[in-house]
């Protein structure tokens, strides 16, 4: 099958190569004062734009990192890598970055789990099916901050919807926000709530791109409908899970909203994820030092993280 | 060029609405800044008050901008109280800075060393403003070596409620009006018990104000040189006697189970407040200014007493909390002078006692508590005169007049830290010594931040 498809391609590729290569050749003697000013006048309000708002606030952040900041907030004593160091030995960050770790790690996992079990439940054709399509993308026109009320609401101590639901089944209730170890769990069952219109939509409208004549086959082998979804629907769509699963894993890093507005990154620093630390430290406390040498930290595990995803994930991705 | 004149001579309406919009624009903004810039002095006043306190809040400035014709104070909402810091300290000696500003209480120390505001004591001596008539520990708050650093405005002081009600239903003899620890353990236990354990007897927010509270009611100081008031203080004690039988008491109650924990945050005193008012909740400790929405929100009676003091010791008072209004020296000396009368205009006894009806907020000035409306007040809610009677009695001292340093943020935070392990069981002085040691480094690395500046 594969095979003529191949051969018919190659010529056509070729072909192509070789018209690159021929532009690029004659552009390279074209480039004329013209041509330089066309460059510029395109490239260059992004470029003045990015510099202001990106490269310029980068560097900034470097240099504040090495440094300690005045009750102004501007940098007075440097310090080399002390901030560094005195971060990657305190225990209170060791620990928020280990929350943030089970944090992601949680929030990722569920979420592509959920999101695909709903795609998969909303892609069958029942009638009224619609009606749970909206629902279940429903979260995607939610701000944190309505769901941070919702969920507080639900998790409210003395009120709240899920004590009420266990005391009347005469369970044990559960002090959701203020028991260290309950609050982690709760802020990623919100989180994972949150994101799951998002997710959903997407894998369902993946779904809805695979072609039917591999089910149809399939159904013809007389293959069960998990063989199917294992072996066709996951393969198939396996870009989008690629796609998910890194974009769900920065956004959990730089999760905020929730945190800020459910737990304060309390109790006892349970919840206290890099993010938030990072921003008590520069906009509560104004040790704007110490939270740049956190915010490069971070960049540079988000980094590693994304770099590991491609290495690990990319073999398995079927394009 | 070519594509814009095609278009315009194409669609000759869009031309002309586009022309007349222009034209509109250009005329208001011609409008505006003539009618403003003619006759008066424009006074930008940040500040961040919500809900009722910004409706009094606006309601005073439109008063006071229609009984002269000198100034026009434009009030900005500026968001919350910690970002308002930041936010001033970014955009001072800018055209966006405020020329007028209110402050929370910790930040005191942090604006004054800025050296970016104009201390109100060079009013206070120009006009001879006779001062004294505003409550003596609200102003040693707001004080440095004898001079007024900026004026105490929205001010409170934490108090004790209990459901009245709710103690009569269970025959229990209420807490005397200046209690003590064991005072309150007392109730909280008999409330628990014989609401047949359906109502918590006790809540205190975690929250580090209230533990300032505990060793300025008990006479101790935070931060050494006598919290700051007599120089820069180098070193916190957390793990003082004081502070661990505070904790104590705490801890004795959550043991017995009568102890509601509601965490920390605005979560916190928001749902505490929703579990009171439900009547799952007999006592809390919260500011004063609470009252308002207590007695809006539910129709059993509501009690108020002073903070709890230590057993077997005399109440030492507690100082306050709020914020207060700075005047900033980067704006012309008119425009300073300007941002003066409005404070002295919002400082008068009439207008005081209108701010506290309004918003539970204390009354500053002395001669408010003769105003027919805050008479009113007290006569149909007698509690809501307790918190009026525990400012006017709490003498100042260096103990009870704030902790003047800076970095009283990250403090709270470490505070609070030490409050939810103990809170959650955890040992006391463990706690407490591990939290002072964070603050510490702290200190030392902030004091060197600071000092290479200066």
């Amino acid at each position: 099958m594969e095979e003529p498809l191949n051969r018919k391609l190659k010529p056509l590729s070729n072909k192509s190569v070789t018209l690159k290569t021929q532009s690029i050749e004659k552009s390279s003697y074209d480039v004329n004062a013209h041509d330089k000013f066309y460059a510029w006048f395109f490239l260059g309000p992004s470029l003045v734009i990015l510099s202001i708002f990106v490269f310029y606030p980068m560097m900034r952040t470097l240099y504040l990192s090495f440094f300690l900041t005045n009750s102004l907030g501007h940098p007075s004593v440097f310090v080399g890598f002390s901030n560094y160091i005195n971060l990657l030995t305190s225990s209170a960050y060791l620990d928020s970055l280990t929350a943030t770790l089970i944090y992601v790690i949680a929030v990722s996992i569920l979420t592509l789990v959920f999101g695909l079990l709903l795609a998969q439940t909303a892609s069958k054709k029942i009638a009224g099916i619609n009606i749970f399509r909206t629902i279940f993308s429903g979260t995607m026109g939610v701000s944190v901050s309505v769901a941070a009320i919702f969920w507080l609401f639900i998790f409210n101590p003395s009120i709240g919807l899920l004590d009420q639901v266990a005391s009347f089944f005469h369970l044990p209730t559960i002090n959701w926000l203020t028991q260290p170890s309950w609050a982690m769990t709760a802020v990623i069952i919100s989180t994972v709530w949150m994101n799951l219109g998002f997710t959903f939509l997407i894998f369902f409208g993946a779904f809805q791109s695979v072609p039917k004549f591999f089910y149809e086959a399939a159904e013809i082998e007389g293959l069960s409908r998990s063989y199917q979804f294992f072996h066709i629907t996951l393969p198939m769509i396996s870009p989008t899970i690629f796609f998910i699963s890194i974009i769900t894993l920065i956004e959990s890093f730089k999760s905020f909203g929730l945190i800020d507005l459910m737990t304060a990154g309390g109790p006892n620093n349970a919840t206290n994820l890099l993010v938030y630390r990072i921003y008590q430290d520069a906009f509560l406390s104004g040790n704007y030092g110490s939270a740049s040498t956190q915010s490069v930290i971070l960049a540079i595990i988000i980094a590693l993280f994304t770099l590991i995803q491609f290495k690990l994930l990319e073999k398995k991705v079927t394009y | 060029m070519k594509h814009f004149c095609r278009l315009s001579r194409g669609c000759p309406i869009i031309r002309k609405l586009l022309l007349s919009a222009f034209a509109l624009a250009l005329t208001l903004v011609f409008l505006n800044t003539h009618v403003n810039a003619a006759e008066r002095t424009k006074v930008i006043f940040w500040h961040e008050m919500t809900g009722p306190a910004q409706e009094q809040l606006n309601k005073f400035v439109a008063n006071y901008n229609q009984s002269q014709n000198k100034y026009t104070i434009v009030p900005q909402f500026e968001g919350n109280y910690n970002e308002v810091v930041q936010k001033f300290l970014n955009t001072h000696g800018t055209d966006a800075s405020p020329a007028l500003f209110q402050s929370m209480d910790i930040s005191t120390n942090q604006i004054s060393s800025s050296n970016y505001t104009t201390p109100v004591q060079k009013f206070i001596d120009e006009n001879n403003y006779d001062v004294s008539k505003i409550s003596a520990v609200a102003r040693a708050f707001y004080s440095k070596n004898g001079s007024q650093l900026s004026m105490p405005f929205n001010t409170s002081q934490p108090v004790l409620y209990y459901n009245a009600s709710l103690l009569k239903k269970y025959k229990i003899t209420p807490p005397p009006i200046n209690p003590s620890y064991s005072d309150i353990t007392r109730v909280a236990q008999q409330l628990y018990q014989r609401s047949g354990k359906k109502v918590k007897g006790l809540s205190i927010e975690i929250y580090g104000w209230f533990f300032e509270q505990f060793l300025a009611n008990s006479g101790v100081a935070l931060a050494n040189n006598a919290d700051g008031h007599e120089g820069t203080p180098t070193s916190v004690s957390f793990d003082n006697p004081a502070a661990v039988a505070a904790m104590r008491w705490i801890q004795t109650n959550i043991k017995s189970d009568a102890f509601m924990n509601y965490g920390s945050g605005s979560n916190a005193s928001a749902n505490e407040m929703a579990g009171f008012l439900a009547g799952k909740l007999g006592m809390f400790l919260q500011s004063s200014s609470s009252i308002s929405q207590l007695t809006a929100g539910t129709k059993d009676k509501i009690g108020v007493t002073y903070y709890p003091h230590p057993d077997n010791k005399k109440a030492n008072g507690v100082s306050i909390g709020g914020a207060s209004l700075w005047i900033s020296n980067d704006k012309s000396a008119q425009v300073q002078r300007g941002a003066w009368n409005f404070i002295k205009y919002l400082m008068t006894p009439k207008n005081q006692a209108a701010w506290q009806v309004s918003t539970g907020y204390l009354a500053l000035n002395q001669d408010s508590q003769k105003e027919a409306v805050l008479q009113k007040l007290y006569h149909r809610y007698p509690s809501s005169k307790v918190s009026s009677d525990q400012l006017r009695k709490t003498m100042p001292n260096t103990t009870n007049s704030g902790i003047f340093m800076q970095g009283l943020i990250q403090e709270r935070t470490f505070i609070q830290t030490a409050m939810e392990q103990i809170y959650n069981g955890g040992d006391i002085q463990k706690a407490l010594t591990e939290a002072q040691q964070s603050m510490n480094t702290a200190v030392k690395s902030a004091n060197k931040a600071n000092k290479a500046k200066n």
